[in-house]
């Protein structure tokens, strides 16, 4: 029962947003939130073996669940993936950054050796998302080209839709990202 | 890179237009389209250089985090009884978590093994017998794993939760301080840990490695981070067995367990084209690579010797600082293990002992047949090293009121003793001393109390309440709630503490917050430990606890019932029951007076105590059901003992009063005993001293029941000397360089040949002080002169370079600064016997000019303090006339005369009090000038830089001891601050090149005392 009323509440929240609502934003940030991390926390128990389980692969999941398959409208998906992209972001960087501090604090500190292999990619990952807000000011479509793309699993032409801009520029976009990006870090 | 948006759309309009032109036009389209836009260009090539890997990058950033997530577990998930408290961390082995077993209600810590290592089913259940295996040893310096679980088909290990760090860890830290300090140790040794702390974990991982090794089990991965180094500085060997299951999941070997010959011998890979599997792991492999013998390297069987070389690996990179082998890639490395002879360890670290550099040599021998054959064998070169270098390293801070308020009342009795005994031609036992704990200075021992079997010892520091299981060296940890540990609580053991079961003791609370003199028995709490790792539980607040009767039924504790008077310490000696009931008052003091240290005295059915009022301590006995009290010392036998303990049989163990922080090299403290009848107040026998130690203070004896074992707190300063180069006209110091000779710590410097190049050292021992000529270029040290105790206070080098002239200090009690009468000795440069050539008051300066100048000078207080006089002399004719006289305006600060001799014996600069000014004084009839020290705090002392166009002097600033140049005008530069505030010396050198710094770091452990 509860099921069924989250996809109706998701794809009405969709709706009204897509129709100019902003609070309907308000509420759906929650509900896809809590989703995707209860998404991932079952994924990963489930196949733990499994070092292929990509964030973009969850937030399809998520959408599958939340909305349905039985609600084609595009305003609907693409707008879900946008607000999907940017929570597995910050899902992502706050785990990263969670390790990081657990790490610094240093209470009990980790019986673990090889510990700095994840380590540095959790810093690379919390560079990336200190990059990505720089970004956001310079050229916010750009980092929502990113996140759309690399956090929400977005193909080439749906990144494009979504930003309703053509393929190309789309494709141009994620290049001068990615490289900016790259080089943000580097110098961070 | 601040950009508005029209200039970032110009960027990337031209970066596009590069990167989608051919390459080969790039540099045309760039002239062109930036047409002299200097700054365009430059942000459009910087982008086109990270191009190429830019999606990589940002991929890799997003996908290696997933793949650390997909692991992990959340705080409260329950995994077979282990509820997940917490993650510690993951990475190629697995990952680890704080969890708590349920059923057992104990935090452990949970191991989950690397996904791969269940492919193979038989490596597992192999590493799990082998695992097994260690942890059966329960040695203390292996960490013990509990139980092997399963959870969704993943292997993990239950194993103890250690609280420290993994000496990687420990080692990086280290070498990240070492590159970010600038000012103080510059050399490249600083990464490096001190000889001792290596030396003591060394042999420590020695004797885990020794305990399996016996068993046939061979680690084959000893590397740093597989070393856990807990807060109390034991050595635990992580992951024995783990080693194999880990190489098998390469799929690149073949291992053939099932034949392990009995030798322990272990044919560890098959032929291969990656010979070593390790290697061929990207990223987490190169670590433990790093860490490999040659016959790993090259596939080849294993034996013990291998986890010997890694030893020594993991040793060099401990005494050095740095890794023996490095690659950043796998085969670099292989090669470099096979085939390169890493830097020699001393050339890294001259601090080093030589015998060291050749233990780690030895190790390092490509062939396992030139190496250390057995651990014992290794063990035993680094006992021997140790204990060449070992007895001092340990100081203390000292302890607040109740401790402090025994060792001001216990501290003033044993005068009359001391002067009814002959001690120089008494013979002292042969004592056996071994050091209980090993805290850092930075975290000093505070008190501890052995118990009555002998078993263990409660100490307290400034994480907690220890228990140490003295045989093995095991150390649990007292649990703490939040607030109690880690210094947001002062824990201390007063007198016995123990209950006689050996099973239970009473503790002391007292809030941190509040200051030292603050600290009274009315923020105090009485608390009881069980051995059985319970946490504290309090019994009473507003009480001082010290003993518990022998049926083990009462504690005695001291209390202050709301009368704060003219001491604020305890009226009143209660009893309570073991569980903190039926307090209930038995002996009162009179409101003038303070009681404390009750003791328990099994056969008399007595209690001692100490009663102290204005005047001095009473040291009495009474029996509990009350009666007369008998008098053992009164404050007319005055002068002072320090803390004592009864020994059964109504002996009596004391110390001399020498506790507290800053105790001089030259100050003796020791060890006495006497029997007294405790209920008459007769002594049965007269005191003997038990030891010959100076230069150190021991506090809080306790004593076993059998009156066997003693421990007690050593509190030591250590000399710790830099040389630094002195930069930008004598106000900068660079290059600051931690200065030590070969075989001790202890060392100070006491001045400079007149070339610069060589120094005097003055190095102590427990019981007696060497003076050495010492060259900067780090050649082995020259003994010059032996003393027996003291220490010397200055020993200089005669104007024609002839002699050292030494100004000794003498061992006995009394000496009273500016009033003791001590000897001025010379000794031939070459070594010698010295000799003496006249006498001085204590607190008196010598000093020498530098040639051509041969005029050395005494600058002594007057007897009566208020005129000091410089009186010149000559090492072979001794004293001469009296060069010049001044009145103090105040006596000499902390014993020091403010006076030096200006290098070319010309001038000298003195101060007539602390606050200055100084003032210059010509001997040649030249006019004085006075340098104003207005804005300076209190001076120290007073040197001259070797051109006499400045001083160094020092100052305590707000409790900080600071090391100033101060030109003739009166323009003060701190160059140094020292890192506390008892002792700091400069020493500037005759070429005006060098400064050689001495302070002191104070260190406080305990000791344990046996057949004496």
């Amino acid at each position: 029962m509860h099921g069924i009323s989250i996809t109706h509440d998701v794809t009405q929240l969709l709706a009204q947003w897509a129709n100019g609502d902003k609070r309907a934003l308000e509420d759906l940030t929650p509900l896809v939130y809590k989703e995707l991390r209860r998404l991932a926390a079952s994924h990963l128990r489930k196949e733990r073996k499994s070092h292929t389980l990509q964030p973009t692969a969850l937030v399809h999941e998520a959408y599958l669940r939340l909305v349905g398959q039985n609600n084609p409208r595009w305003e609907n998906r693409t707008h879900f993936y946008g607000v999907a992209a940017r929570l597995m972001r910050q899902i992502l960087v706050e785990h990263a950054r969670r390790k990081q501090a657990i790490k610094r604090a240093a209470r009990t500190v980790s019986l673990e050796h090889a510990l700095s292999f994840h380590e540095e990619r959790g810093r690379d990952l919390v560079a990336l998302d200190n990059a990505l807000t720089a970004l956001e000011k310079l050229d916010p479509r750009k980092c929502k080209a990113i996140e759309l793309r690399y956090f929400g699993g977005l193909s080439m032409d749906e990144v494009a839709q979504a930003l309703e801009v053509s393929e190309v520029t789309a494709r141009r976009d994620l290049r001068m990202a990615e490289t900016w990006l790259h080089r943000e870090m580097q110098s961070g | 890179m601040l950009l508005d948006s029209q200039r970032w759309v110009q960027i990337e309009e031209l970066f596009h237009r590069v990167v989608e032109c051919d390459s080969t036009q790039r540099s045309v389209l760039l002239d062109e389209a930036c047409n002299g836009d200097s700054e365009l260009r430059r942000e459009v090539e910087a982008l086109l250089s990270f191009e190429a890997c830019a999606r990589d990058h940002v991929q890799a950033a997003i996908q290696t985090e997933i793949a650390g997530f997909d692991h992990s577990l959340a705080a409260g998930e329950v995994v077979s009884h282990y509820r997940i408290l917490d993650g510690l961390g993951g990475g190629g082995m697995g990952l680890v978590y704080v969890a708590e077993d349920i059923k057992l209600g104990r935090r452990v810590a949970l191991k989950f093994l690397p996904p791969e290592s269940i492919k193979d089913p038989a490596a597992l259940a192999r590493f799990e017998r082998e695992a097994r295996a260690a942890s059966a040893l329960e040695h203390p310096n292996i960490c013990p794993i509990y139980e092997f679980g399963e959870h969704e088909g993943q292997p993990f290990l239950v194993m103890q939760l250690l609280e420290g760090e993994t000496l990687r860890e420990l080692l990086e830290k280290r070498r990240t301080n070492a590159s970010q300090s600038y000012s103080r140790e510059k050399s490249g040794n600083a990464a490096a840990a001190p000889v001792n702390q290596v030396l003591d974990l060394a042999i420590q991982i020695a004797d885990g490695l020794r305990a399996a090794h016996e068993r046939g089990i061979i680690h084959r991965d000893i590397k740093p981070a597989n070393i856990f180094v807990t807060s109390q500085g034991q050595a635990k060997i992580l992951d024995f067995g783990l080693a194999k299951v880990a190489s098998n999941d390469m799929g690149t070997t073949k291992l053939s367990e099932h034949h392990e010959s009995s030798n322990g011998t272990v044919p560890q890979t098959g032929p291969s084209a990656t010979p070593d599997p390790l290697l061929s792991r990207t990223g987490v492999a190169m670590g433990t690579a790093g860490y490999m013998s040659p016959e790993q390297a090259r596939g080849e069987q294993l034996d013990i010797r291998t986890d010997l070389f890694s030893f020594g690996l993991v040793l060099y990179e401990m005494a050095t600082g740095h890794r023996a082998f490095v690659g950043d890639t796998g085969p670099v490395l292989h090669a470099a293990i096979l085939s390169q002879e890493p830097t020699p360890a001393r050339e890294l670290n001259p601090e080093l002992p030589i015998k060291l550099g050749s233990i780690i040599g030895k190790a390092l021998a490509k062939n396992r047949e030139q190496r250390y054959q057995n651990t014992p064998e290794m063990r035993t070169d680094l006992e021997v090293l140790m204990r060449e270098i070992a007895p001092r390293n340990r100081f203390r801070r000292w302890m607040f009121a109740a401790g402090a308020i025994a060792a001001l009342l216990a501290g003033s009795m044993i005068f009359w003793f001391v002067s009814h005994v002959s001690t120089s031609s008494q013979r002292l036992p042969n004592i056996k001393l071994q050091q209980l704990t090993y805290n850092s200075p930075e975290n000093p021992v505070r008190s501890g109390v052995i118990s009555p079997d002998g078993r263990y010892l409660a100490y307290t520091d400034t994480k907690g309440i220890h228990i140490k299981l003295i045989r093995t060296g095991e150390i649990q940890n007292v649990p703490l709630a939040e607030g109690l540990k880690d210094g947001g609580t002062i824990w201390d053991l007063n007198g016995p503490a123990w209950f006689p079961d050996s099973k239970r003791f009473v503790v002391q609370s007292h809030p941190s917050s509040d200051a030292p003199d603050q600290q009274s028995v009315l923020t105090s709490s009485v608390w009881v430990v069980s051995i059985l790792g319970d946490p504290p539980r309090k019994l009473r607040d507003q009480a001082i606890a010290w003993d518990v009767s022998p049926d083990g039924l009462w504690i005695a504790f001291t209390t202050n019932p709301g009368r704060v008077e003219r001491f604020q310490g305890e009226r009143e000696i209660w009893l309570m029951a073991a569980d903190g009931s039926q307090a209930h008052k038995l002996f009162e003091g009179d409101p003038n007076t303070v009681v404390c240290c009750p003791h328990f005295f099994s056969e008399e059915h007595r209690l001692s105590y100490i009663i102290s009022n204005g005047s001095g301590d009473t040291f009495v006995t009474r029996a509990l059901n009350g009666g007369p009290v008998t008098m053992l010392f009164t404050p007319s036998d005055e002068k002072s003992m320090g803390e004592g303990t009864w020994l059964r049989g109504g002996k009596l163990l004391y110390s001399d009063p020498c506790d507290g922080a800053g105790i001089p090299p030259d100050a003796p403290c020791n060890f006495w005993m006497s029997r007294i009848d405790v209920r008459t107040g007769k002594v049965i026998e007269a005191p003997r001293r038990l030891t010959n130690w100076f230069g150190f203070a021991i506090t809080g004896p306790s004593a076993s029941a059998d009156g066997k074992r003693v421990a007690f707190l050593e509190t030591r300063d250590l000399g710790v000397s830099h040389v630094a180069d002195i930069a930008m006209g004598r106000t900068q110091l660079v290059n600051v360089r931690r200065f030590m000779l070969e075989e001790s710590r202890d060392d100070s410097v006491k001045d400079w040949t007149a070339d610069g190049k060589t120094l005097i050292v003055e190095h102590l021992e427990r019981d007696h002080y060497q003076i050495s000529k010492q060259s900067l270029d780090g050649d082995m040290p020259e003994s010059v002169v032996t003393g027996g105790t003291g220490g010397a206070e200055r020993a200089i080098i005669s104007p024609d370079g002839k002699w050292i002239i030494l100004q000794v200090n003498t061992s006995k009690t009394d000496t009273v600064p500016f009033k003791t009468i001590l000897p001025v000795m010379r000794v031939p440069i070459a070594g010698g016997t010295p000799e003496p050539i006249f006498t001085v008051r204590e607190g008196a300066w010598i000093m020498c000019a530098r040639p051509p100048s041969n005029l050395c000078v005494v600058a002594e207080a007057t007897e009566d303090l208020k005129d000091m006089t410089v009186t010149a002399f000559d090492p072979v004719k001794g004293r001469g006339s009296e060069l010049a006289r001044f009145t103090l305006d105040e006596p000499p600060f902390q014993g020091e005369l403010l006076s030096y001799l200006s290098p070319d014996g010309s001038r000298l600069a003195i101060s007539r009090s602390p606050r200055g000014p100084i003032e210059i004084h010509s001997l040649r009839g030249q006019q004085t000038i006075t340098i104003p020290t207005t804005g300076l705090d209190p001076l120290g002392y007073i040197k001259w830089s070797a051109d006499g166009k400045g001083l160094f002097v020092s100052t305590h600033k707000q409790g900080v001891l600071e090391i100033l140049h101060l030109d003739l005008r009166g323009k003060a530069t701190v160059i140094w601050k020292c890192n506390q505030p008892w002792t700091c010396s400069a020493n500037p050198s005759p070429d005006g090149r060098h400064l050689a710094i001495r302070e002191v770091e104070q260190n406080a452990n305990i000791f344990m005392m046996e057949n004496f």
